[in-house]
């Protein structure tokens, strides 16, 4: 066997890729269709549901700013997101890769 | 002389205002028209996106620790459209997917975002964007490394 066969062989048997850890999210500017119309109400007027926040997923080197100038296009939101996620963060300067951030729509 | 004129000019008015009613008379739309057809128009990659939803840092070229960015924009009406995101590496290997439903009112922005915290492998990838089940637009960037 020839080195080309073998480097052939050896790029035929790579590993696939491993993308178990990927988080993702989404957001948009319009309304969820879950959320239900005036005149999708019951009888009572209540449904039980609330307009879903968008979620957005922390990475390494995020802060509260940063996600707040992404989200909002102004860091000094930041505190808007922590008010939002306060039953997961104790300290706003401290956040984790993987929590997983309600930001209360604009 | 400057009788006939009047006269003729009276007619002319008569004619038009005649006319105005008819269009008057006419419905408007008999039919209720809440929904138009829903279409994607742009898909923009990158790194950040605004409040918006608009992507404020363009690229197809990213790092492997970015946090990579769908913008999906949409002119339609509907009480419900399905957007989903399809992002896969190589030769067609699943990354991630991701749906989306909303009720939009006119032109929106959708945004979808993928991060891997121990960063992406350098590669081609692509994201597929699908409107209610049917591929609407594929978008191919690459990762490079460090």
């Amino acid at each position: 066997m020839g080195i080309f066969d073998k480097l052939g062989k050896k790029d035929d048997e790579k590993p696939k890729a491993d993308f178990s850890n990927v988080q993702s999210g989404s957001s948009s500017t319009a309304p969820d269709a879950t959320e239900p119309s005036a005149s999708d109400l019951g009888p009572t007027g209540t449904s039980g549901q609330t307009a879903a926040d968008d979620t957005y997923v922390v990475v390494s080197g995020d802060s509260l700013s940063k996600i707040a100038k992404r989200q909002y296009g102004d860091m000094n939101q930041w505190r808007r997101i922590y008010e939002a996620n306060q039953d997961q963060i104790k300290d706003p300067d401290l956040i984790h890769p993987g929590q997983k951030l309600k930001i209360p729509r604009a | 002389m400057h009788q006939s004129k009047r006269v003729s000019l009276a007619l002319v008015l008569m004619v038009m205002m005649v006319s105005a009613a008819c269009r008057g008379d006419k419905p408007a739309d008999t039919t209720a028209n809440t929904s138009t057809v829903v279409r994607v128009t742009d898909v923009t990659l990158g790194r950040a996106i605004g409040g918006d939803k608009a992507v404020t840092d363009k690229t197809d070229d990213f790092q492997p620790n970015d946090t990579i960015y769908a913008s999906v924009a949409t002119e339609g009406t509907a009480a419900s459209a399905s957007l989903r995101a399809r992002w896969t590496y190589g030769d067609g290997q699943v990354v991630d997917e991701a749906t989306r439903t909303i009720a939009p009112g006119g032109r929106a922005l959708t945004e979808f975002h993928i991060a891997k915290p121990d960063g992406w492998p350098p590669g081609d990838y692509q994201v597929e964007i699908f409107l209610d089940g049917k591929s609407a637009e594929t978008k191919k960037f690459e990762v490079k490394g460090r």
